[in-house]
């Protein structure tokens, strides 16, 4: 800047330097240390041109979709649906295109690709706005169904077509390398950078969006259609996904089940280490597009590995030999959620409190900066809204008394389930093995839910507790057979390992604030990442057989201590009631008791129904909302280590989808998204309606054309299905009373057509 | 000023001790002043309407109060004590209740609940819910309000009825002072003669009540003393039987420090013929 611009306009030109400038700046300086990192430990990937165009190949997919989630990151929403939007979008296209399939045209296939993108990114829109579901509960299930559809239409096998791509150079040109040397998805993504800058930073559309996400309330009074807003942004976000989702099949000619897998970590890790801030308000397209390239090189560093030296002893004699140090794959997403809860915090404990600009005073020996105000003056505010059902519980008596209660409907859709499988498959469905197979799944499902219930009451949800559970079987795998620990240690370690994540989880959103949602999403990714670590490459079985009991039926053990039992009721009970059982029921009870009957059970209720009035009445909220994470954490554990007692090894994918099911079954129990309300005899009942469909969908019907089972990824998305229904039925019909509402109408319309 | 309220302090009028005295009172929001050299006093069994323009410093005084917000200087004196309040909880040991606007009670919970929020009965571990209802019931009867019952959730109350929970909440901790911050800023007119009515029962028992409100008509209703505030400094105090609303809206539009003198003051002003402050309507 020159003086004398200085002087011609010195209000203007003379706006004072924001550390938004400054952290752009640093994200590249990172981003050539990390290269350059990258360059020395493995020369042979990073030491090559190739290697700088497939990173800016690479990145400039995962830019794309990053620009489409600033502008629902700013919005104040968030979208997990992105990575299951780009593989489905990758997925359909080959069903589409592929000769093997409907073998359709290029034009009607995009179309088509086009038309379910943007019908994703409408039904995230309505479910979030018009629907009032939590985005983190609506663009979960979102993807969860998405990535249904993923395994089930390609049938968990890669589809090609690389012949036919011939056939429409101009659309496969997109995914190949230019005649300038360069690969021209680059190109798309630049000019989908400065389309999206520009219209977050320039336009009415961005002021908008910024308004929104700033204060939505605010936005409502001064006109703008916050909930057009809010879809718009979604929209945005999902056709993104989808042209990133069609690059990748222009590029690889075919697709694979993988595609897109956790990738809406990547995504949203990318936007906030680019400076957006998940509070809303906040974010550049700019930014999020480095933090992309950041967040893809780091990940790329980690996949390459780098070379080492191994001492081999062959005959006596130690030799070193070259070999290659890779993370196994599974352990990515650890550093890369790890990676997103730093971020996450950089906001309001760095930027905010003006770090830099206190210690550049400090180094420089001038006074610091004020800090900015921030007493505890906003206490944030949260209500319920009115419960019909409650009325109707009070005039009832006797059996309607029980009817009206929250979680009665849970019950009796329960026994339901149960009848339709006994109608079903009557053969089947009585017999003991069948009992003790539902059993067994149910007590997993139930243990989950219990400390979910206790989560979801005092307002916070925990997204990570399927990982939790995968993290503590691994690690009790793991120290049973890598380290030789005896049982019982091994034990102690796996429920340390779940229980220290559910602090964590704790920590993080009761002691720095964090929104729960992101704080266990991060966790998800951390515990399953580490998990998979620990496993990697390992065959974990045949554990001793005294641990392995804490997974069996009762019979097993009376035999394992040879205790004779005679045939009748004993027998048949003990054959179908297995340990685990007992130890859930145990926690059901003291969980149940607590919850429903002892101050704390009412503290928690306080604290989820209306956080500030509870703080104001003296309760301590964030003694009871880190007491109920960490539960859930020791839940999640202790189905961890009965995981593997009953399977006898330890599966990466255990506990995946879990906790989608616990959600479901908390709601579905009588619990709410939005907190203050769950009992234990409700989770149970909602944890036995999920395990009974789930059961019943995997049931083979035996018709006259033959037998019939539905697969299981048709299954998982059902029960994403069941999951949406469940908090959509919790916040229209439970809290807002609307069939009532819709009942009053309709008498009023009689009675008036009577009057007349 | 301090002089002044020493001097009043000795009259007959207010022989009794104040139950509330706050002197000099300052408090700063980084470059805002909302206080600046306030006081204040409550008598017991009192009931004061505190009045000003928004942002006059109605609420952030009753807040410095109760220890929700910590004053830059100034003395609070409560029933004599010198108290140094941290949280709203410690200044609830001395008998201060707030309600808020929006009442802070939790809709997911039932009236006796709300009642006894955070200090539920306890029976062993337990929550003794017999007890619990049965006091709840006794607590409201007191009161002389309507809910239709203790075991009602809160969220299906209308607003003057989560109300009237808010207040009976409030006396149950025997308070010496209940300070109602716009109490009928969102009640119907019906809700608001209740509120009133209710408001006359607690002072019939003893307790001093501050209403921070904008409506003059409830406070002359039932009110024994406005305060006026402007920019958080005082500007008037008077006797509603010496005043009239319009010299109380004039206060609060053009009041200054020589308007701020002393309800007792103000009045013997006004009993000296031939310098009556008061204007004529």
């Amino acid at each position: 800047m020159s003086m004398s611009a200085d002087a011609a306009a010195p209000r203007l030109t003379s706006r004072p330097l924001q550390l938004a400038g400054g952290w752009d700046v640093g994200l590249l300086v990172l981003m050539a240390l990390l290269y350059l990192g990258g360059a020395v430990l493995n020369p042979g990937f990073f030491g090559s041109t190739d290697a700088f165009q497939a990173l800016l190949r690479d990145t400039s997919r995962v830019a794309i979709i990053a620009v489409g989630m600033t502008f629902v990151i700013v919005n104040k929403d968030i979208d997990l649906s992105v990575g299951s939007t780009y593989g489905l979008v990758a997925v359909i296209f080959a069903r589409l295109y592929a000769p093997t399939f409907l073998d359709l045209g290029i034009v009607p296939s995009l179309a088509l690709c086009a038309a379910l993108g943007l019908g994703i990114g409408l039904t995230n829109g309505l479910l979030v706005t018009l629907l009032r579901v939590p985005a983190f509960i609506a663009t979960l299930t979102t993807l969860l169904i998405g990535r249904g559809f993923v395994l089930a239409l390609t049938g968990g096998q890669a589809i090609y077509y690389s012949d036919k791509g011939n056939e429409a150079p101009l659309f496969f040109g997109l995914g190949e390398t230019n005649t300038f040397g360069f690969n021209n998805q680059i190109v798309v993504a630049l000019i989908v950078i400065v389309v999206g800058a520009f219209v977050l930073a320039k336009t009415r559309w961005g002021y908008e969006t910024f308004a929104t996400g700033g204060n939505e309330q605010a936005a409502v009074y001064a006109g703008i259609p916050t909930r057009w807003v809010r879809i718009r942004g979604y929209v945005i976000s999902s056709l993104l996904a989808t042209l990133a989702g069609l690059l990748s099949a222009a590029q690889d000619r075919g697709v694979t089940p993988l595609y897109g897998l956790g990738w809406e970590l990547t995504v949203i890790a990318s936007v906030i280490i680019g400076g957006a801030s998940v509070l809303g308000g906040r974010g550049r397209v700019i930014g999020s597009c480095l933090g992309a390239t950041l967040v893809v090189l780091i990940d790329k560093v980690l996949r390459e590995g780098w070379p080492i030296v191994r001492m081999i002893v062959i005959d006596g004699e130690t030799i070193p030999v070259n070999a290659k140090f890779t993370l196994p794959a599974g352990a990515v997403p650890a550093f890369l959620g790890t990676l997103l809860l730093v971020a996450v915090l950089i906001e309001p404990y760095f930027i905010r409190r003006q770090v830099p600009q206190r210690l550049w005073a400090y180094l420089r020996g001038q006074p610091a900066p004020p800090k900015p105000e921030s007493g505890g003056v906003a206490i944030e505010g949260v209500q319920t809204k009115g419960a019909m059902a409650s009325d109707r519980a009070m005039s009832a008596s006797g059996v309607w008394k029980l009817l009206a209660r929250r979680d009665a409907f849970a019950i009796m859709l329960a026994v339901a389930l149960w009848l339709v499988g006994l109608s079903l498959r009557p053969d089947y469905w009585w017999n003991l093995e069948n009992s003790f197979a539902l059993l067994l799944n149910y007590t997993e499902l139930a243990l989950l839910s219990i400390g979910l219930t206790y989560v979801i009451a005092s307002g916070d949800i925990d997204l990570s507790v399927g990982a939790v559970l995968a993290l503590a079987g691994a690690a009790t795998a793991y120290c049973m057979k890598t380290l030789g620990f005896d049982p019982a240690q091994a034990v102690v370690v796996g429920l340390i390992a779940g229980s220290a994540a559910g602090l964590v989880n704790a920590l993080l959103t009761v002691g720095f604030g964090l929104s729960a949602f992101i704080a266990t999403l991060g966790m998800f990714y951390v515990a399953r990442g580490l998990a998979a670590w620990m496993v990697a490459g390992q065959q974990l079985t045949g554990f001793p057989e005294g641990f392995n009991l804490l997974g069996r039926k009762l019979i097993d053990i009376f035999t394992y201590f040879g205790i004779e039992v005679p045939p009748g009721v004993l027998h048949a009970v003990s054959e179908a009631l297995s340990v685990q059982t007992i130890y859930m029921a145990l926690i059901a009870i003291v969980a149940g008791i607590v919850l429903g009957y002892t101050p704390f059970g009412q503290q928690i209720l306080a604290t989820g129904g209306n956080r500030r009035a509870a703080d104001y009445a003296g309760i301590n909220t964030r003694r009871v909302r880190f007491i109920s994470l960490a539960f859930s954490g020791v839940c999640a554990a202790i189905a961890g280590v009965i995981y593997v007692a009953y399977y006898r090894s330890f599966n990466p994918t255990a506990g995946q989808l879990r906790e989608l099911d616990g959600i479901a079954a908390v709601i579905i129990g009588g619990g709410s998204i939005f907190g203050g309300y769950g009992t234990i005899i409700g989770t149970l009942a909602g944890a036995a309606v999920i395990t009974l469909i789930r059961s019943l969908l995997s049931l083979q019907i035996i018709t006259a054309q033959g037998a019939f089972v539905m697969p299981q990824h048709w299954v998982n998305v059902f029960i994403g299905v069941i999951l949406i229904l469940a908090v959509l039925a919790d916040i229209w019909v439970r809290q807002e009373g609307i069939v009532r509402i819709w009942i009053e109408r309709i008498r009023k319309m009689v009675q008036g057509g009577r009057n007349v | 000023m301090s002089d002044a309220a020493l001097a009043h302090a000795t009259t007959a009028e207010s022989s009794a001790e104040f139950i509330v005295e706050m002197k000099q009172i300052s408090k700063s929001f980084g470059a805002v002043r909302a206080l600046h050299n306030v006081d204040f006093t409550l008598r017991p069994g009192e009931i004061l309407g505190l009045v000003g323009d928004n942002s006059a410093g109605k609420s952030t005084l009753m807040k410095v109060l109760t220890g929700a917000y910590h004053r830059d200087s100034g003395e609070v004196l409560v029933d004599g004590h010198a108290t140094n309040f941290r949280t709203p909880h410690q200044s609830r040991d001395f008998g201060i209740e707030m309600i808020y606007q929006d009442f802070a009670l939790c809709g997911n919970m039932d009236v006796a609940q709300n009642i006894f929020l955070g200090r539920w009965p306890r029976k062993g571990p337990f929550v003794d819910r017999k007890l619990m209802y049965a006091e709840a019931a006794g607590v409201l009867r007191r009161l002389n309000v309507n809910v239709n019952s203790v075991y009602q959730k809160v969220e299906s109350l209308s607003g003057g009825r989560q109300q009237s929970v808010a207040i009976a909440r409030a006396i149950s901790f025997d308070p010496k002072v209940v300070i109602l911050d716009e109490p009928t800023a969102n009640l119907s007119h019906v809700a608001t003669e209740t509120l009133l009515k209710t408001m006359l029962e607690l002072k019939a028992q003893g307790v001093a009540q501050v209403i921070i409100s904008h409506r003059l008509i409830d406070i002359f209703e039932v009110g024994d003393r406005v305060m006026a505030l402007k920019r958080g400094e005082n500007v008037g105090d008077r006797y509603i039987k010496d005043t009239t609303e319009q010299e109380i809206l004039e206060l609060m539009i053009a009041g200054t420090a020589e308007t701020a003198k002393s309800a007792d003051a103000a009045r013997a002003r006004l009993a000296s013929p031939g310098s009556s402050p008061r204007p004529s309507p």
